[in-house]
């Protein structure tokens, strides 16, 4: 494996009382796809929102491109380049598509390069076009349906210019077309070379785009490496089937 | 289209700087404080229309221009220019302080936390003696209505100018993407925290200076009078009713607001005091968006915008 791109050491989130990460540790090679998966209520938006900054940890560490940043705020973290999405979607309701985008290419990562608003704006259409709004550019973002609305968190964390890109659940509620559609689009953002660390319950959409699978069961980490042996592993299939048949 | 626009607005500005020199000392002094509320209500704007901070510490920011004026020239004897300065510097400088704790919270969290200040601030001031305790202090008499009116305007412009500046800057379109969604406006590099107290300092300032030129004007005032909680409310319906984040919507909220109140306040005082109720809930329900939108709507579709508002906002 090449240098890291990013890395967690021991990462660790109690709530009050509640452990909901416990001891995390992995990396992530630059351009890899990491799949992280577990049922619900395990961890993976808490560790989402911790590598992003919008929960501080209890323990642990985080490095990305070789820096410590648990300690950063969450705007720097963006500043970085570490883009995210809301599993529970996070769109500027009364603002229109285009001007949800343009607020990301306005304050992302390339420092100094889209601070003119026009110019913002350019490289906003183009990533409507990107990821297929462009005839939705100038609806406001509540009317959108649910499928545009998973569009639109891809083009504003996109907008970022992220190197490290996390995706939580945005194929949920989605039906076989669409989930392939967003399999497709997030293909083409790994060919931009970003790197990706993708929440999905969505089986078939994790494995085809997997480079890597993470297990995540009540705040442990059980199992890390290839796909195929992931998802064979005896401690993975308990927690899943233990989960789905009750 | 928009140079068509341009010359309007100055044509307007120009028209609104005759007013003292054709028109009644009565008029006039409505002006004033009309030209000073719309101030106020504009700075109101920025940290209630734009951020989505819904305010009620913006009448001490008044208050505090106030009593620095007054302080500075009943007390020390200095210059109105300097008085104004002093009265502006700890306006910003209560914003930047309290801003920070303070906008740690959010929604109606943030408007109750605010909404005890102005009464904390006037019992503070009334036991201060250099600040004349709960009698107040007498400023040197000014007459020079022209004065103050156009010094009035030159603020209002100044507010509203800066208004029009967020509507197209990047600082700007971060307050609103903080109004919109702030947890989304984090992930997506802005500087929440700053932009939120710059928000406020930016009210601050118009606000205080607001006092300020009140104060010479009045030339005399008191805790109650400078820490008045209902102006701050009369701030928000205005700007509610003009329409919030928009440019002019603030301005002409209030300017049709204070002129209807002032009639009514001439008529039957009663129903003066009723009058912000009824504007609350006729606007609310009819209009949420306020007059600027109303007027939009209203060649778009007529009547029914009503419903469609109705519809829109499920009332
Ligand atoms: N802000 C919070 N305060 C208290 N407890 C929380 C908070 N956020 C999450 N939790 C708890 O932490 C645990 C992990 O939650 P998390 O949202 O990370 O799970 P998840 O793996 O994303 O689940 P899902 O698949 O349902 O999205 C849960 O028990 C949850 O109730
Ligand atoms: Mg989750």
């Amino acid at each position: 494996m090449t240098a890291p791109i990013f890395e967690v050491k021991g990462l660790t989130k109690k709530f009050r009382g509640l452990t909901a990460l416990s001891d995390v540790t992995f990396q992530v090679a630059p351009g890899e796809i990491l799949g992280l998966i577990g049922p619900n209520g395990a961890g993976k938006t808490t560790l989402i929102s911790l590598i992003s900054g919008t929960l501080l940890p209890t323990a642990g560490e985080i490095h990305f491109e070789g820096r410590r940043i648990d300690g950063l705020p969450a705007f720097k973290r963006a500043r970085l380049g570490i883009g995210r999405t809301f599993q529970v979607m996070k769109p500027f309701p009364g603002l229109s598509v285009l001007e949800n985008v343009t607020v990301g290419a306005l304050f992302g990562a390339t420092e100094g390069q889209e601070k003119k608003r026009a110019k913002a704006r350019e490289l906003a259409r183009e990533l409507l076009e990107f990821t297929g709004l462009t005839r939705h550019a100038e609806q406001r973002a509540d009317q959108l349906g649910g499928p545009d609305r998973k569009r639109l968190e891809f083009a504003k964390a996109l907008a970022l210019h992220p190197k490290l890109l996390l995706l939580d659940e945005v194929m949920a509620g989605l039906n076989h077309v669409e989930v392939d559609e967003v399999v497709a689009l997030i293909r083409k953002i790994r060919d931009r070379k970003v790197t990706i660390l993708v929440i999905e319950h969505v089986m078939k959409a994790i494995r085809n785009l997997s480079d890597r699978l993470l297990v995540i069961h009540h705040g442990q980490q059980i199992a890390q490496g290839k796909v195929d042996e992931v998802l064979a592993d005896q401690r993975v299939v308990e927690a899943y089937l233990g989960k789905r048949r009750q | 289209m928009k140079n068509l626009q341009r010359a309007g607005l100055a044509l307007l500005a120009v028209g609104l700087a005759a007013v003292p020199f054709v028109a009644s000392d009565t008029l006039v002094q409505f002006g004033i404080n009309a030209l000073l509320v719309a101030t106020l209500t504009q700075g109101w704007n920025i940290i209630g229309g734009f951020t989505g901070y819904p305010s009620f510490g913006n009448s001490v920011f008044y208050g505090l221009g106030t009593y620095g004026t007054a302080i500075a020239m009943a007390q020390l004897h200095l210059p109105f220019g300097v008085g104004l300065v002093a009265g502006g510097v700890l306006g910003v400088a209560f914003a930047l302080l309290f801003g920070i704790p303070i906008l740690r919270l959010r929604g109606p969290y943030f408007a109750i936390a605010t909404l005890g200040l102005a009464a904390v601030m006037s019992a503070i001031v009334a036991t201060i003696g250099f600040a004349g305790k709960n009698i107040g202090l007498i400023l040197p008499l000014f007459r020079g209505d022209t004065l103050f009116y156009e010094l009035s305007l030159v603020l209002l412009v100044a507010a509203t100018g800066t208004v029009a500046w967020l509507a197209r800057s990047r600082f700007g379109a971060g307050l609103v993407a903080i109004r919109e969604d702030e947890d989304a406006a984090q992930v997506m590099g802005i500087n929440t925290t700053m932009y939120k107290v710059g928000a406020l300092a930016l009210a601050a300032f118009f606000s205080s200076l607001a006092g300020g030129i009140h104060a010479y004007w009045i030339t005399f005032i008191d805790p109650g009078s400078a820490f008045d909680p209902t102006l701050n409310v009369r701030m928000v319906i205005m700007t509610l009713f003009g329409g919030p984040g928009t440019i002019f919507g603030p301005v002409l909220g209030s300017f049709v607001l204070s002129a209807v109140s002032e009639v009514l306040a001439s008529k039957v005082s009663t129903v003066a005091s009723l009058f912000y109720g009824f504007v609350i809930v006729l606007a609310v329900v009819f209009m949420p968006k306020g007059l600027l939108d109303l007027f939009q709507g209203f060649r778009h579709s007529g009547f029914r915008y009503f419903a469609q508002n109705m519809r829109r906002f499920r009332l």
